[in-house]
């Protein structure tokens, strides 16, 4: 089990400028000259940066930076595989089931797509259903843009099938309300016991 | 006097090449299949625009220029690592000699966003693939032994310190220049290269090994090459600053 932790170097944080809609349009005649100074400064290594926007199973559309109210357990997954992607979901209820009420406000679980043009929101609440997922759990989707610059900047590989299905990493990402990617639990049927310690951490911050 | 007229003449193909940078030809589509396939995957290629040469550090700058949030000194950790433009000697400069050389230390991140401002993407594993398997006269020379020696040499030459001008290789089949012997190139979904799949219960994907277990699937064991590219593939992250690893873009017909 690899413990990665982001490490922050706060000399060179950078003023959050180009975020959101103009650096989309990126021929644009570069705007960071006029940069507004009071907008908020992120951590430059935080998932939070990512442009992309998402749709949840609500179809509320969000980015990455909605995520920032509470400590966020991901990971990416696909609602019609058969194998390991229930099995990854059981892996994360089973780390929620280690907490209690009370440390439960301070978590979100986040599923994030990887097979955008199957997982609509519709097909999200049939599976919220079926796997009992309550409201602290949020399924969202993407593009195929998106969902490929998520899975790197998580380091996950995903390789679709002929089937439709997907060969993927298995992995659970602990994310803190700044964004960072603070701990990863690789693999299947992992003993969480790491996991629940980390994240007792970040909520004792 | 003869050398002058040479000098001219590299003066000239120079410009044409600063010129034609952003020039694409047409790719035919066909069907690629995919080097680890166990189920016979084939892959439909549709037809694309390719660029017919790399990305250079020249074009890179035009883009730096207009995109300050991407200089070396702006750029946010996640999306590229401390090697991202090592051979720039500042946030707007290099060496002058390095001007037509391929861009490289460029994060993939990077390497997509350059394209997306051109209205261009990168290419997909497939279509680098079925580009690249043309050689100057064929365009499908995977089978030709020769062709494929060739890639070999360079594969096994360690890059030289200063890279070559783009368009200092080979112009193959379909009028694209340097797919082989200059760098490696990024592809969009280069993450898909992974042999351990979930049927087989293995995870442990960062500590993919290309050879042992995935190699006896393979449909094409003759084409090293291939499998360079594989394990090239497989052992990068998309943050990662490689300085033999640079990009082109291509556009989807409409």
């Amino acid at each position: 089990m690899k413990k990665i932790i982001l490490t922050l170097s706060f000399s060179t944080l950078l003023l959050f400028s180009c975020k959101e809609k103009e650096e989309k349009d990126c021929c644009k005649k570069d705007k960071s000259n006029t940069e507004d100074i009071s907008k908020s400064v992120l951590f430059n290594e935080s998932i939070h940066n990512l442009e992309s926007r998402w749709v949840k199973q609500n179809k509320d559309s969000m980015s990455l930076g909605n995520l920032s109210n509470k400590i966020t357990v991901a990971a990416m997954v696909f609602t019609h595989c058969e194998s390991a992607c229930p099995r990854i979901v059981a892996d994360i209820q089973r780390i929620e089931k280690s907490f209690t009420p009370e440390e439960l406000k301070n978590i979100q679980f986040l599923l994030i797509s990887m097979d955008p043009l199957r997982d609509t929101p519709e097909r999200f609440i049939e599976f919220s259903k079926e796997y009992q997922l309550n409201d602290d759990w949020i399924c969202i989707s993407s593009d195929e843009n998106a969902t490929m610059e998520i899975a790197n900047v998580l380091n996950v590989r995903i390789k679709p099938l002929a089937g439709g299905g997907f060969d993927h990493s298995n992995v659970i990402h602990l994310i803190d309300k700044k964004g960072n990617i603070i701990f990863q639990q690789n693999g299947l049927a992992q003993e969480p016991a790491e996991m629940v310690k980390e994240i007792r951490e970040l909520i004792r911050e | 006097m003869r050398t002058i007229f040479i000098i001219l003449f590299l003066f000239n193909s120079r410009l044409v090449i600063s010129q034609g940078q952003s020039s694409m030809v047409n790719i035919k589509g066909g069907v690629f299949l995919p080097l680890y396939s166990l189920d016979s995957q084939k892959t439909e290629v549709k037809p694309f625009l390719m660029d017919v040469y790399p990305v250079t550090n020249a074009d890179y700058k035009k883009f730096i220029l207009q995109n300050s949030s991407w200089r070396k000194s702006k750029i946010k950790p996640i999306y590229a690592d401390t090697n991202y433009l090592h051979q720039w000697n500042s946030d707007t400069s290099f060496a002058v000699n390095l001007a037509l050389s391929p861009v490289v230390n460029i994060s993939w991140f990077a390497a997509k966003k350059y394209c997306e401002c051109q209205g261009k993407r990168l290419p997909t594993v497939a279509e680098w693939e079925l580009a690249g398997r043309a050689s100057e006269t064929k365009p499908d020379a995977t089978k030709d032994l020769k062709f494929n020696q060739w890639i070999l040499n360079w594969v096994s030459k360690t890059s030289p310190k200063v890279l070559p001008n783009v368009g200092s290789t080979f112009k193959n089949y379909y009028g694209v220049w340097d797919l082989h012997g200059l760098v490696w190139e990024w592809t969009f979904d280069f993450n898909s290269a992974l042999t351990t799949g979930e049927s087989r219960g293995n995870s442990g994907l960062d500590n993919t090994f290309f050879c042992g277990g995935g190699s006896f699937a393979s449909k094409d064991i003759n084409n090293y090459a291939s499998f360079m590219r594989f394990a090239s593939r497989s052992s990068v992250k998309a943050k990662y600053g490689v300085p033999n690893l640079g990009f082109r873009c291509v556009k989807s017909k409409l």
